[in-house]
């Protein structure tokens, strides 16, 4: 997904009713193109047995590969139909997949950039901002985020974008803020080698987190760690657009020292009577009463009484910190179609054995 | 004015719902309570219908030419297997055993879910929940149909096929899986899917799928594993639609999760209890097993069912009360109920038998910390008795559990060695059962289980003795006057493996086909 010129041949796949296309390698499925293009496709088994991830074949050309008999039927072969798991392109190709239409995302087709580090500081002693100069604009969707190519390393990294679409257009840069993993190979590099003035090529935007401003609800906003970068961007561009419904940020660190951008966002709750700002500690002891005490989602539960519904949630930080998220919103009685979220998985997270009850969360 | 609008093509989504939802009305000639009488009474609080998410998109005509496809796939297999004397193939004549519970106990099931779900797809009022019930209510039909032809070929040959339909309603070891099927369909709409959809199809229906249809590949049966292979496409149908069910009454209603919390407790129990039949055939029934029902148990139970629970946690809702007492339960339940079955053979329509040699060391490696302890002591002196010619029969009927309907021989949770007994009173009346989560749900419901048809009750009251039979009479034999109303073809269809006409005859058309 990286910056890296193609030789191998491959076709342009087109995904409705998104209206997204994406390049599909030789001999690559479907089913594996879209995910790795961030792109959700219903799917269960994976190897042709259920049908579970069938589409149509608007025009183009697949080859079927080796779907079983009963999860795709020879009339249905006839019809135009695949499995997405194991059907490969032989041509540029348009399917039909069963996709829930957002109508707040955006198409915004991948693009390379070649940028320069115009400055980097210390946002906490664990956290670098970094902001980048663009060689040209670059459209995005606050919440989304950019691959960026870690020089030497020959891999990419996902980075959530900090500053508002606005902010990047005017100033021509995007920042990130980075938070060093321990032991981590592309955070370590940015936190020891990257130096001011630094060449570095990334693509983007990615990523299917954004606000859903059509749905008129008031909105909560949970980060923890570096997750905050996504938050910010959307709250501001939300703030930036003139939104007046409520919007509550429940932002934690573990100490004083983690907790940045503490006093900007001050400011934004002083200037938007529509933006309520609650920083939490969980594990420095809280004196006085400008800071909550406790985890984020425990701080959630006490700001709203327990009651979540008639929201949408956005959530951003480490799985543990969306994991318990989640279980209070829906304690509180806010479900899957309410809550999004951008999962940082890092490889050290194993995943635990989830059941089909719910589909992203 | 000829106003010409560019039209945009539907959507799968789009088209789906034109199909389905967009065919519901609201009643005018008639309140719609009066229509839906049974979307309220069990105290379901659904505010939006509109908000259930349709498990899967097929539309009526899609469904036909799919189901059509797969009759003519499995037809051409089941006709090559009547042609080609396919029995021949199979490992052993005692595999047959399992198939012949399987249509005596299991099709007849799906015949009842046929019902259930033309019932709650009538009584539903979301459109979305009324085609997803029709639909299975046709494919439980077509599980019925399919089932009765792929085992049929049997008949010819074998013994304890030939009255199915008969022995469901009055044979005593099926009053179990019947009992189970007549509580979910006397339940309403939503207990029903409850049941059904998510604690049977979702929960358990792993464990009843693997010993049958693996079992009948792994022992050369063709006919039915092909049958399970065109139900099984619908199978993944049929469980999302538990689960979306389930995750639909919990979002609608604060007031609907402690009900549906009872409904899990209840249908977890209810089912694992059927399965111990399961069990038994997995750890006993099948010549070349698949795995044991321990090892089953705990991937499809444990592991699956475990992390189920846990995402349920998110809407308040806790394991079953007896997922414990199920897991206390896996060393033993498929050796307990197999001793009973032995014991009581000359009243069952199918054979039993004491495992070989091979056999017993496989429980002992499967089972270390229970079966030498417990169960293979038990079987050697069954073995024993046998061979001296006084095989172990029990006459005496058995004290039935009033919620399972099973033989009171489940043991203590934490001691095998005492069976567990518990008991109500309702109404002057003592009632019994075989655990405190059967006792739960009579507590729960006991106006309801008082009616419960128990078959050892039954026969004591005289109900099971055909017409003009009279018990004064001298020299009246209680048993033979039972089994001539079962209409069971006493000394082929019952008794012993050893020694039947079933394994005879295998034997000799085995070697008439493989020898000059």
């Amino acid at each position: 997904m990286g910056p890296i010129s193609e030789t191998r041949m491959a076709h342009e796949l087109t995904i409705e009713p998104l209206g997204v296309s994406i390049e599909v390698e030789e001999g690559q499925t479907i089913l594996d193109a879209a995910l790795r293009h961030g792109i959700y496709l219903p799917h269960a088994c994976g190897h042709g047995l259920c049908g579970t991830c069938k589409i149509e074949v608007r025009s183009g050309e697949v080859d079927i590969g080796n779907a079983n008999p009963f999860a795709l039927m020879d009339f249905e072969r006839e019809e135009g139909k695949a499995l997405a798991c194991c059907a490969t392109l032989r041509d540029d190709t348009v399917i039909e997949a069963d996709i829930e239409e957002e109508p707040d995302a955006r198409i915004i087709p991948v693009r390379d950039f070649e940028v320069r580090v115009s400055r980097i500081w210390d946002l906490t002693p664990t956290i670098k901002g970094v902001r980048l100069a663009l060689d040209a604009p670059l459209d995005f969707q606050a919440g989304q985020y950019i691959q960026l190519a870690i020089p030497g390393l020959g891999e990419t990294r996902a980075f959530s974008i900090a500053n508002s679409p606005a902010e990047v257009r005017e100033s021509g840069e995007i920042e990130l803020n980075i938070r060093r993993v321990p032991g981590g190979m592309g955070t370590g590099y940015v936190h020891e080698r990257l130096a001011e003035g630094q060449s570095l090529s990334l693509s983007g935007p990615y990523g299917r987190f954004f606000v859903r401003k059509s749905a008129r609800l008031p909105m909560i906003f949970m980060a923890g760690g570096s997750g905050l970068s996504s938050c910010q961007s959307m709250i501001r561009d939300l703030l930036e657009e003139g939104c007046t419904l409520p919007i509550t940020l429940i932002y934690g660190q573990r100490n004083r020292a983690e907790l940045y951008y503490d006093e900007e966002l001050r400011a934004w709750a002083h200037d938007f009577p529509n933006f309520t700002y609650v920083p939490a500690l969980s594990e420095e002891r809280v004196e006085g009463g400008d800071v909550a005490q406790g985890f984020v989602h425990e701080v959630a539960e006490r700001h709203f009484g327990g009651k979540f519904a008639g929201h949408k949630a956005y959530l951003c930080g480490p799985p543990p910190m969306i994991e318990a998220a989640v279980t209070s919103l829906m304690r509180g009685r806010l479900f899957e179609r309410d809550i999004y979220f951008e999962r940082f998985i890092s490889a050290a997270d194993v995943q635990r054995l989830r059941s089909p009850l719910f589909k992203k969360i | 004015m000829d106003t010409r609008l560019e039209k945009k093509k539907l959507s799968l989504r789009e088209r789906y719902h034109l199909m389905t939802r967009g065919l519901g009305w609201e009643p005018t000639y008639q309140p719609a309570d009066k229509v839906f009488p049974f979307t309220t009474y069990e105290g379901i609080k659904i505010h939006d219908w509109d908000k259930f998410e349709d498990p899967f998109r097929l539309t009526m005509d899609a469904y036909w030419k799919y189901q059509g496809e797969k009759e003519k796939k499995l037809y051409a297999v089941i006709d090559a297997f009547a042609q080609n004397n396919g029995f021949l193939n199979i490992s052993d004549a005692r595999y047959l055993n399992a198939i012949k519970i399987f249509i005596q106990g299991v099709t007849p099931l799906e015949y009842y879910a046929h019902r259930g779900f033309a019932f709650a797809g009538r009584h539903f009022r979301g459109e979305g929940l009324r085609v997803a019930c029709q639909m299975q209510s046709l494919d439980e039909l077509r599980h019925t149909q399919t089932e009765i032809h792929a085992i049929s070929p049997y008949n010819r040959f074998f013994n304890g096929f030939h009255h199915p339909r008969h022995w469901f309603d009055r044979m005593w070891y099926l009053s179990v899986p019947k009992s189970f099927f007549e509580d979910a369909n006397t339940g309403g709409p939503f207990e029903f899917l409850t049941a059904i959809s998510f604690s049977f199809e979702y929960v358990l229906t792993n464990l009843l799928f693997l010993p049958f249809m693996s079992g009948a590949a792994y022992n050369g049966d063709l006919s039915t594993v092909t049958f399970g292979f065109s139900a099984q496409s619908d199978e993944s149908r049929h469980m999302t639609l538990g689960i979306e069910c389930i995750k639909f009454m919990l979002e609608q209603d604060e007031a609907n999760v402690p009900i549906v919390q009872h409904w899990i407790d209840k249908w977890f129990w209810r089912g694992y209890r059927v399965l111990t039949l399961v069990g038994m055939m997995m750890d006993y029934m099948l010549p070349k097993r698949v795995m044991s029902w321990r090892e089953a148990w705990e991937i499809y139970g444990e592991q699956n069912g475990g992390a189920l629970f846990n995402d349920l946690a998110r809407y308040g809702i806790r394991e079953p009360a007896g997922f414990r007492d199920a897991i206390d339960g896996k060393d033993h339940i498929s050796h307990q109920a197999w001793l009973t079955f032995y014991t009581y053979n000359p009243l069952a329509a199918f054979h039993t038998w004491v495992p070989t040699d091979a056999e017993l060391d496989w429980l002992s490696a499967k089972y270390p910390e229970s079966f030498d302890k417990y169960y293979r002591p038990r079987l050697l002196y069954l073995r024993e008795q046998e061979k001296a010619g006084k095989p172990v029969a029990n006459k005496n009927l058995p004290l039935l559990c009033n919620v399972c309907q099973i033989p009171m021989f489940f043991t203590e949770p934490g001691n095998p060695r005492m069976i567990c007994y518990r008991e109500s009173v309702y109404e002057g009346e003592r009632y019994h059962f075989c655990s405190d989560h059967c006792k739960a749900i009579f507590d729960h419901e006991p106006e309801k289980y008082v009616q419960s048809w128990l078959p050892v009750q039954q026969i004591l009251q005289g109900n099971c003795f055909k017409p003009g039979t009279d018990p004064t009479a001298p020299g009246f034999d209680p048993v033979a006057a039972v089994l001539d109303y079962y209409e069971l073809n006493v000394g082929r269809d019952n008794f012993w493996y050893e020694g039947s006409e079933d394994q005879r005859n295998f034997a000799a058309w085995r070697a008439a086909a493989q020898n000059n």
